[in-house]
């Protein structure tokens, strides 16, 4: 077989990227592709359950699915009918560290999509009786958690890793602070983290800039500014010093397993030469990276198998983790197979060839996050949150040719210890086998 | 070496979607689809073969899922993991998927490097090697895939119901196959399946995004066109019975969440009635403002999701119901509470707005679907490979099915909707499976928080 790979030929795509700050400090994302007759409108919050106490676990979450619950001057079921009435599609949501809305709809239909998204984001009432639906079922979501044996897998990893600081504990909360969530709580919540200056608003697709802008001067330049309320600060996960080994029985077919431990922020620099070793251990889609071919392809123990360290790198440190699911029967082959990558990686590094296919891999895939609105505006969000400046799409493909072999090495050790590794495990398996493990 | 026919060419299509679509039929039967998008950097390549669980037989159930996976793992020119490592150093991204009625692969990649698609796609038609040694450890792979299934309480309702709905038709049993099947499995049975089925007659190639037509062509001709047709696949005799009174089947698990799925015999693609059940699936289920929404979520507060969902597929399959439900809420009073919306649809109690909000709502999610060059081959493909038989119009076979599909969709009345209702939604066509939780009980919870 012949490996020719042209130096990718920096198919990089070109945005065109208009940023305004409304005088409310609304941060203002504006890209124009006429590619087909649709626009996302997001508009993302600095707000989530990084922000809130044990005590009121899943306080964020059910703020952000709340926001089209009823405004002002509309009521849920009109918010919907408006929406929908013209086949657009309108999310609202909080998360770890954002909150907001994603509409997309028909370019034909922004007005009416522009005054709604507007209205649900700046106007909300949180009326009791939606309230209350909504803390109902989220209760039972919150048990419905335990049939997915991965989600169980990990929560308790998050819950192990992330011990003292929010990210321990799942965004939707637990059964026993959600049911205790009041209209009072989920008000005080919006009042104190919705604002527009700490909001953007990205606009992508079928659209006129100039015409927009007008637009949202009439829309989202009404919303007044909340008074300043510095959040404190995140306290920071500690990585461990020590192993920590769980096992969770559940009656289950398959045997989800995590291995790993605290990981980076976003803006790391060492962010992108992880990125490469991420694509090398573990992350490449396919079967190419080391875990899913020795773990799935050679021995055949798992459908599902990877590592990642960089994907859930954000505004606080993420995790790294390998995970498999696997055959009850295979559980200590699959453990040990995991942490010899692990260990591999870390004492021997990568090859020039891995390095070379990673690099390849990582700069012509690149283009691949920009073929839908929605994915346009949330690497425009991004690109803002993490201040990488909005040429960061031309740079991109730079800052990965750029990490070396050495880099690798450097960064694996620096960021990956396989003699503290936090292992859980959620299965079918007896006290026997218990014992067994580890 | 065959001639390049003329492409039919597409251009004046009412439907955004299929204008600019060329379609060329190769001498050895390969269809050919493309469509040029110059607005973003990519290409994206499908590859269809109306093989899927459908043409498979009991006690060899899985074959088509387990074929998919066995076209990765090596031919006469690249060996297990060439095909990932390609694609990886090309910068794209592969995949494919299995269902009742085909099997598709796709490649996407940036306009400078696509054409390695081709090459792969045209080799491992015919050259798969089925080796012993890479058959054994992809059998265990595809073994986990199905366990993930059996752990998952909506695969678990599923598989009862469809095999409780059919009886006779291989809509029976689920794609990925009965786990006992799928161990019994041997290489020789993979292989013997694959020439079957592995051919450019029975097959549809479609390239869509930021490629040269008529190169392309050219290429496509080169590495396809020498491969022999293969044997004409004979149509499918199994037609399921109408069904003559209400089926129901209990599925025991553990967990906290009980569930209901409620399925009724709908018809196959393009047939007249499948439009307005179309309509009543939007109606019922998409969005806040639908009907199953503002009842379950809404007003009973019974349940933490409700949806209906229908699909076109090459012969009759489901109209389906589900819904999970709150802790305290009995199935059986959710169960009576879709009935009642459904009583509603059946009595014509639907407003112009409604429906009209029904049309919007199924052409907008076609248009937000297709800002994906792939997305759009996949429309493509999936209409080419199940519209094909006598029983599609002649004008609606293939992807011509999505020239006109929002006409047919405007087209549907108040009275439509509620005549197909009536006509589909009975006691006696109905298949009702109920998953309780079963008394062992969900342990690990205690674990939790610790």
């Amino acid at each position: 077989m012949n490996l020719e790979h042209s130096e990718s030929h920096a198919t990089h795509p070109k945005l065109d990227v208009q940023r305004t700050e409304l005088p409310n400090g609304l941060v203002v994302l504006l890209s124009e592709d006429h590619a087909t007759p649709s626009v996302s409108v997001n508009a993302i919050v600095s707000a989530g359950s990084r922000f809130e106490s044990d005590e009121k676990a899943g306080l964020a979450s059910l703020t952000g699915e709340l926001l089209d619950g009823g405004t002002t001057t509309r009521s849920s079921e009109e918010i919907a009918e408006m929406i929908e009435a013209v086949g657009g599609q309108l999310n609202t949501f909080g998360d770890y560290q954002l909150s907001g809305i994603a509409l997309a709809l028909l370019s034909k239909d922004l007005d009416l999509g522009l005054d709604v998204a507007s209205d649900v984001l700046m106007n909300p009432t949180f009326p009791e009786h939606k309230v209350r639906e909504a803390v109902g079922r989220r209760v039972a979501q919150t048990k419905a958690r335990l049939d997915i044996p991965r989600t169980q897998a990990s929560d308790v990893f998050n819950e192990i890793v992330f011990a003292g600081t929010p990210q321990h504990r799942p965004p939707i909360g637990y059964e026993s602070t959600v049911a205790t969530l009041t209209r009072s709580d989920v008000y005080d919540f919006y009042r104190r983290s919705f604002s527009p200056d700490n909001t953007i608003l990205a606009l992508v697709g079928d659209i006129d800039k100039d015409v927009v802008k007008h637009k949202l001067e009439a829309t989202f330049g009404r919303w007044g500014r909340a008074p300043r309320r510095d959040a404190p600060p995140a306290p920071r996960p500690q990585r461990q010093t020590f192993p920590i080994d769980r096992f969770v029985v559940a009656p289950k077919e398959q045997a989800n397993i995590i291995v790993g431990h605290v990981g980076i922020e976003r803006n790391n620099p060492d962010f992108y030469a992880l990125l490469v070793m991420d694509t090398i251990l573990g992350s490449s889609p396919g079967f190419t990276s080391r875990i899913p071919r020795v773990l799935r392809d050679e021995q055949g123990l798992a459908y599902t198998t990877f590592s990642n360290i960089t994907s859930s790198a954000g505004l606080d440190p993420g995790r790294f983790i390998a995970y498999i699911g696997t055959a009850p029967e295979n559980v200590n082959r699959a453990i040990g197979g995991l942490k010899t990558e692990i260990a591999r990686i870390v004492e021997e590094g990568v090859t020039d060839e891995e390095l070379d296919v990673a690099k390849s891999y990582l700069t012509g895939s690149f283009v691949f996050r920009f073929q839908k609105n929605a994915q346009v505006a949330e690497f425009l969000i991004e690109c803002e949150i993490y201040d990488l400046g909005f040429d960061f799409a031309e740079r991109y493909s730079e800052l990965i040719r750029a990490v070396t072999v050495e880099d690798v090495m450097r960064v694996t050790r620096k960021y990956i210890d396989p003699r503290n590794l936090t292992t859980v495990v959620v299965g079918p398996f007896d006290e026997q086998k218990e014992e067994g493990v580890s | 070496m065959t001639t390049l026919a003329a492409p039919e060419s597409e251009t004046q299509s009412k439907s955004f979607i299929t204008r600019g679509v060329q379609k060329l039929v190769l001498s050895n039967g390969l269809t050919v689809l493309t469509k040029e998008l110059h607005d973003k950097p990519v290409v994206a390549t499908m590859i269809w073969y109306r093989v899927g669980s459908r043409n498979e037989e009991l006690g060899q159930t899985g074959k088509s899922h387990f074929l998919e996976h066995m076209l990765f793992k090596g031919t006469d020119r690249y060996q297990k993991g060439d095909i990932d490592l390609i694609t990886h150093v090309n910068g794209g991204v592969n995949n494919a998927m299995t269902w009742l009625d085909f099997t598709a692969y796709y490649f996407v990649f940036a306009p400078d490097r696509w054409q390695v698609a081709l090459e792969i796609e045209s080799n491992r038609m015919r050259n798969t090697t089925f080796a012993e040694e890479e058959f054994i450890p992809e059998k265990h792979v595809v073994e986990e895939e199905l366990r993930i299934g059996l752990d998952g309480p909506w695969e678990a309702l599923e598989n009862e119901v469809w095999a409780t709905a059919f009886r006779q038709h291989p809509y029976h049993w689920p794609t990925v196959g009965w786990l006992e099947d799928l161990e019994a499995a041997s290489d020789a049975d993979m292989k013997a399946y694959y020439d079957k089925w592995y051919h450019p007659r029975n097959a549809t190639l479609i390239i869509v995004g930021d490629f040269n037509t008529t190169e392309t062509l050219s290429r496509v001709e080169e590495l396809f066109g020498p491969i022999p047709p293969g044997p004409a696949a004979a149509p499918l005799a199994i037609v399921e019975p109408p069904q003559h009174g209400e089926k129901r089947v209990i599925v025991k698990k553990p967990t906290p969440v009980e569930r209901l799925l409620i399925g009724f015999h709908a018809p196959a693609v393009a047939h007249q009635d499948s439009y307005p059940l179309k309509i009543a699936e939007a109606l019922l289920s998409a969005g806040k403002s639908s009907r199953l929404y503002r009842r379950l979520v809404e007003r009973d507060q019974s349940v933490t999701k409700a949806d209906a969902s229908y699909h076109d597929h090459i012969d009759s399959s489901l109209f389906y119901f589900q819904a999970e439900l709150k802790p305290g809420f009995k199935l059986a009073d959710v169960e009576a509470a879709i009935y009642d919306e459904i009583e509603m649809v059946r009595r014509g109690l639907v407003s112009p707005a409604e429906l009209e909000k029904a049309e919007r709502q199924i052409e907008a999610a076609l248009v937000l679907a297709s800002e994906e060059p792939l997305q759009q081959a996949m429309l493509l493909g999936q209409y080419e490979a199940i519209a094909f038989d006598e029983r599609v119009p002649a004008d609606l076979r293939g992807y011509h099915y999505l020239d006109t599909l929002l006409e047919r969709i405007a087209a549907v009345t108040v009275e439509d909707v509620a005549n197909v209702a009536r006509k589909y939604f009975t006691e006696d066509n109905r298949s009702v499976g109920y998953l309780i939780n079963d008394d062992a009980g969900v342990e690990g919870e205690r674990e939790l928080g610790a």
